[in-house]
């Protein structure tokens, strides 16, 4: 029986304007498994990004807890959080978000270089990354030198050059074209397979959702109980 | 910090750096250009105020001028206190004067007027008179009937539109002089002179040997004597030797004869200091406003580093490190143009209605105007990228 990579309990995310409050997330309680593929899907507006926000630790949740491989992630300090991010945790967002000042290569072994790696080590293994997404001969183009689809690329391989345990994705093909989406949910899949790579993908294409191995469905704030019955705890 | 955060701190500066050369080069001459706002209309200022002095110490009072005690009206023996003075190691100059006052009369005009008699050669050892004549010739120690007058007294030399009563008389031209005992003798001008400092350029100047002419045989006395010393800051120290000589007459240092002139360069260097002061605040504010908005600009670039897993204190420290490029480069650039601007207005003087005036920048002035610049670039990067780097990362990302 795989582990629990991810465990969330009755996590909520309130968002309070003056006395108005947002439910953006409510009372979800998910498992995530190592080396499972997961989609999350929804209707724009349901709240599939928050919750990926709040399980990347790029946000804290207003309620609940969140258990990353075995560790409570919710009550950590600041300075945790962050070692979490650049050790455990890897991002590819929707736009990209390269540093425009740094080339593909660089791009990538920022990350790597933030740990205690010497030059050789890190230039090597932001190669090897950029090698195995097709990107070999554009390592020392700037994002501005790169279509949106190597840009994605780029961006794939910079959250993996760490060797994170989970791989968070927010919509990584809503600004690719078609064949350029396909690129990437193939590398997801690819990297998902061949690694064992834990991915937790946000997506509202029900064709991507499809590759992944499960797909957990939000639907305002809450999940969609109806669609995952038979996935979650 | 561990030394792998300094080097992602050094090399995400860098990058920002280098790859943006525009904004580098934008805040970098915005520095630059504060940096001489500051330093240039200060440094003529002082240079205005040292003019000033300059011509008072070398027109009337020389580094130290000694003067006969209150109860006296001369010093005694001059004459070989002159000579003990000029045997004092490091003694430019020494010369004795004598005051006294005269009407001037040329044609229909009369004009009271203050006369120094002076020695030639040894005033050419404290004083400009011989380098500021401007026609004719100076005066040489055998001229008995030969007179220097001030370009103030002369009609020709006057700005336009000045009413005061003067001569129009010229070189070769003969002045009468009557002086109090009623004493009266005609002197033919020798020479025009004109220092630019007008408590100087009033006076009419002859021989010294004709005070004992004009009032009778004399037992070696003068009003004064001038002495010049290697440079100003050295008057303390010659004041002790020239005590050890047994001078028992007042010795004053330029600075306590300065009367007006001391008031007025008072004045301008008051005006200085309010006027840097402002300048520094408004550089201060412009720089912190200028890296400010650019470290604001990068806001979304501080959030993408806080996902990925970067430090909060490499992020900031990054951005004051770029500040710190900024500021430095921007105060070393200031400074080259500084130096290049004093190398050429000490070639070629401002030449103004005091004189030809050459800026002065103080080591002082120098290091307290490159200072704040610095420290207000550091805190111009300092306290927007801890802003940017506390703010929750989806807002620094999406905005919010």
């Amino acid at each position: 029986m795989k582990k629990a990579m991810i465990q969330t309990v009755h996590l909520e995310r309130v968002y309070a304007t003056g006395a108005v409050k947002t439910y953006a997330l409510r009372d979800i309680s998910i498992e995530i498994n190592e080396g499972e593929f997961v989609a999350i899907m929804g209707k724009s507006g349901s709240g599939k990004s928050t919750l990926l926000h709040q399980l990347g630790l790029l946000d804290k949740p207003t309620k609940g807890s969140i258990i990353i491989d075995g560790n409570d992630v919710i009550n950590i300090s600041e300075k945790e959080r962050t070692r979490f991010r650049l050790y455990e945790l890897g991002y590819v967002f929707q736009s990209y978000n390269l540093i425009p000042e740094l080339t593909a290569l660089e791009n990538v072994y920022i990350t790597a270089m933030a740990r205690n790696l010497k030059r050789d080590e890190y230039e090597k293994m932001a190669e090897e990354i950029l090698a195995a997404v097709g990107l070999e001969d554009r390592m020392y183009h700037y994002p501005s030198e790169l279509s949106g689809g190597q840009q994605q690329r780029v961006s794939i391989a910079r959250a993996l050059v760490n060797k994170p345990k989970i791989l968070f994705a927010d919509e990584p093909t809503a600004n690719l074209d078609s064949a350029s989406s396909e690129d990437v949910i193939n590398l997801f899949r690819k990297f998902n397979e061949e690694i064992g790579q834990t991915i937790v993908m946000v997506t509202h294409e029900k064709d991507e959702g499809d590759k992944a191995d499960r797909i957990i469905w939000v639907k305002d704030g809450l999940l969609d109980m109806e669609k995952n019955a038979g996935y979650l705890i | 910090m561990e030394s792998n955060d300094l080097k992602v701190m050094f090399f995400l500066a860098y990058k920002n750096l280098t790859k943006s050369k525009i904004t580098f080069m934008v805040i970098v001459a915005v520095m630059a250009m504060s940096f001489l706002s500051i330093t240039f209309f200060a440094s003529i200022i002082d240079g205005l105020g040292y003019e000033f002095e300059e011509g008072m110490i070398r027109g009337q009072t020389g580094h130290l001028m000694i003067e006969p005690q209150e109860d006296d009206l001369y010093i005694s023996g001059s004459g070989d206190l002159v000579k003990d003075i000029r045997r004092i190691p490091g003694v430019v100059g020494v010369a004795r004067r004598l005051d006294a006052s005269a009407v001037a009369r040329y044609e229909t005009i009369e004009i009271g007027n203050p006369v120094l008699f002076i020695e030639p050669e040894n005033e050419k050892d404290v004083s400009d008179y011989w380098s500021s004549i401007i026609a004719g010739e100076y005066l040489s120690e055998r001229d008995t009937d030969e007179l220097l007058i001030g370009a103030n007294l002369v009609k020709s030399y006057a700005a336009e539109g000045d009413t005061q009563k003067r001569f129009d008389v010229d070189v070769g031209d003969k002045i009468t002089l009557s002086f109090s005992n009623g004493f009266v003798k005609e002197y033919r001008i020798k020479g025009i002179y004109k220092t630019g400092s007008r408590f100087v350029d009033d006076k009419i100047i002859i021989n010294f040997d004709q005070y004992q002419l004009i009032f009778g045989p004399t037992e070696d006395i003068a009003s004064n004597i001038l002495i010049a010393l290697p440079q100003r800051g050295m008057e303390g120290s010659y004041t002790e030797k020239i005590i050890d000589l047994g001078v028992s007459e007042q010795i004053n240092k330029w600075q306590t004869k300065m009367g007006a002139v001391n008031q007025f360069v008072g004045s301008l260097q008051i005006t200085n200091q309010i006027t840097g002061t402002i300048g520094l605040l408004t550089a201060f504010a412009t720089i912190y406003i200028i890296i400010f908005i650019n470290v604001t600009n990068k806001r979304k670039q501080i959030g993408i580093l806080k996902a990925i897993g970067i430090k909060k204190q490499i992020i900031m420290g990054s951005y004051v490190l770029q500040s710190l490029a900024y500021g430095i480069t921007g105060v070393i650039i200031g400074n080259i143009v500084m130096k290049l601007l004093l190398l050429l207005l000490s070639i070629h003087p401002l030449s103004m209605p005091i004189g030809q005036v050459v800026p002065i920048l103080t080591t002082e002035r120098l290091m307290t105007t490159s200072a704040t610049l610095i420290l207000a670039s550091i805190v111009a990067g300092f306290f927007p990228s801890r802003k940017a780097a506390d703010e929750n990362i989806l807002d620094a990302i999406f905005g919010g």
